[in-house]
């Protein structure tokens, strides 16, 4: 495999994606919600409110069942403090795994089944570029820009909560922590990456976008599913849970690579446009 | 099933013509030539090189010009060349420029180098993708319908183009058209095909010949009466003559047209008639090939 081919086929799309406001307005705003707009949201209506008393009042399901390490964390916080440092630092988490999923998969379901659409796939197909180069520069343009807007949400959110954590918890910063380190550096990486992988092989197949990203959102049901169980206090993204969720998508990203290198054939997809 | 047992043999620098209606299995064949699909059955060799086993050697070799104009609307003139002649190996920077520049200096695109694919006509689009085609000087071209779809004045600059491939570069082409004219003009040898199979195959004044019959000699004089035509029909390799009496003029049906056109000739001026002009009438190749497709699909 040539790695200027690869980064061929990456700097091509890359310069097609930034000037299709379809695909790039979508990859920035959502983002900016997730990492601007809900957080402030969340922290703002409470101090209206004039939350007090003890941390476990006023709370919600998953406040009640916070896991005793988390709690632990809590003593000596009054409510608001509490439920301040229980969204920012847990809440929000999930949805932290959203955004390189969500990004990527924009661009991911545009990778052949945009080409697909603006006719322009059998020149591609007819040049000598590999078929694993092909792949996987496909796969890097929708990587490198769903890591870099997920560590610029990061970034901005850390900003965000830091600014209102340092008046709520005079002086102190919430973020970053390990945790989040490990969820923005290790999780949505790995998550980025299978989710990238399945949606490129489904773009292949599928006629269309529309189509391809109507399949690949099944992708973001487990993150969904993770969102859920924080909201009712069934999971944690703690060290532990995030450490093997790390180990898990490495697993998954090694078998979607494997099945997608050994899978894939540009003699296939253009008959399964007729 | 698109392509049924076709089996096409093309010699360096001939221009081939692949003619057939909407259908027929012409694209398909271009597209299995250039691996683009691979076949359910049969094989090819392109260059020397087979399609199953060394695809990458065949792409590597062959320019092939889509029905499509395959070219990246959002990006520039000068960056689709670029990306292109990048991905069929253009590596030293100076040498790829200077081709592009030869290139888009030729098709007259080059002032239009930094505007956007998208912002480009339907000639000009045209224009570019064949210049992409051949940015890696290819030995073999596969041109899909390089004048579908425009105007006259462009379809003759494409025409011309491609007649000059084959004649001042050598390029070996396979082109698929059901444009008769471009088969007339610019093919050595022409394949009709239909239903995915192959009808006839020849130079185009064979396939003329072989399949709509031989040209004839239309002789119009400035009076013509009886007597002549008895003159024309006793000469020896004269085979039918149909005469139009309101324009004064037979048309002849001979053996071997320049052999005996002089003859004819002579006898007519001798016998007293006074010849206004002499025309072989030969049927078209459209005229040609509709007749056979109709008696095919018949």
């Amino acid at each position: 495999m040539r790695a200027h081919m690869v980064m061929l086929v990456f700097r091509k799309d890359w310069c097609e994606i930034k000037r299709n406001w379809q695909i790039f307005f979508p990859i920035v705003v959502v983002p900016f919600l997730i990492s601007v707009l809900l957080p402030t949201l969340i922290i703002v209506t409470p101090s209206l409110s004039s939350i007090s008393g003890p941390p476990m009042e006023n709370s919600t399901a998953m406040m009640r069942n916070l896991p005793s390490q988390v709690r632990d964390e809590l003593v000596g916080m009054n409510a608001w403090q509490a439920l301040v440092y229980v969204m920012s630092l847990y809440f929000f988490a999930p949805f932290f795994l959203i955004i390189p999923l969500m990004a990527s998969s924009v661009i991911a379901s545009d990778s052949f089944a945009g080409e697909k659409e603006r006719k322009t796939i059998e020149a591609i197909l007819a040049t000598p570029i590999s078929d694993s180069e092909l792949l996987l520069g496909k796969m890097l343009v929708s990587f490198i820009p769903s890591m870099i807007v997920t560590a610029a949400s990061f970034a901005i959110y850390t900003t965000v909560i830091d600014v209102f954590s340092f008046e709520i918890f005079d002086g102190r910063l919430l973020l970053p922590n390990p945790v989040w380190l490990m969820l923005i550096f290790g999780v949505a990486p790995t998550i980025a990456l299978a989710g990238i992988g399945l949606t490129v092989m489904i773009s292949a197949r599928v006629k269309g976008v529309r189509e391809a990203q109507q399949i690949s959102s099944i992708l973001l049901l487990p993150i969904l599913m993770l969102v859920l169980g924080q909201i009712s206090g069934a999971i944690f993204l703690g060290p532990t849970v995030v450490a093997i969720l790390i180990a898990a998508f490495v697993v998954v990203d090694l078998i979607v690579f494997y099945i997608g290198l050994r899978s894939f054939k540009r003699e296939e997809i253009l008959p399964r446009l007729s | 099933m698109a392509v049924d047992h076709l089996s096409i043999s093309i010699e360096g620098g001939e221009v081939f013509g692949l003619l057939g209606p909407n259908g027929a299995g012409k694209t398909t064949t271009v597209r299995m030539l250039a691996c683009l699909i691979s076949p359910s059955e049969g094989s090819a060799k392109v260059g020397g090189h087979d399609i199953a086993t060394e695809p990458m050697k065949v792409r590597a070799m062959v320019g092939i010009l889509t029905e499509n104009p395959s070219l990246y609307e959002r990006l520039t003139v000068h960056e689709n060349m670029d990306f292109f002649a990048q991905a069929y190996g253009l590596s030293d920077a100076q040498g790829r420029q200077d081709r592009i520049r030869e290139l888009l200096d030729f098709f007259e695109l080059w002032e239009r180098r930094n505007d956007k694919v998208g912002k480009l006509s339907k000639g000009m689009k045209q224009k570019l993708a064949i210049a992409r085609t051949l940015v890696h000087k290819p030995s073999i071209l596969l041109l899909d319908e390089p004048t579908a779809g425009l105007d006259p004045e462009s379809a003759k600059g494409i025409r011309d183009f491609v007649a000059s491939l084959s004649q001042r570069d050598n390029h070996t082409v396979l082109l698929c058209t059901h444009h008769l004219e471009d088969a007339e003009r610019l093919c050595d040898r022409v394949m009709i095909v239909n239903r995915g199979r192959c009808v006839i195959v020849g130079t185009p004044e064979e396939l003329q010949d072989r399949i709509a019959g031989r040209p004839k000699l239309q002789v119009t004089l400035k009076k013509l009466d009886q007597s002549l035509v008895q003159v024309v029909k006793e000469i020896e390799h004269v085979r039918e003559v149909y005469v139009d009496k309101d324009a004064a003029n037979m048309v002849i049906a001979v053996d071997d047209l320049s052999e005996t056109t002089p003859e004819i000739v002579g006898r007519v001026v001798r016998a007293g008639g006074m010849v206004l002009s002499v025309n072989t009438l030969r049927p078209s190749l459209e005229e040609a090939y509709l007749k056979l497709v109709r008696a095919e699909n018949s």
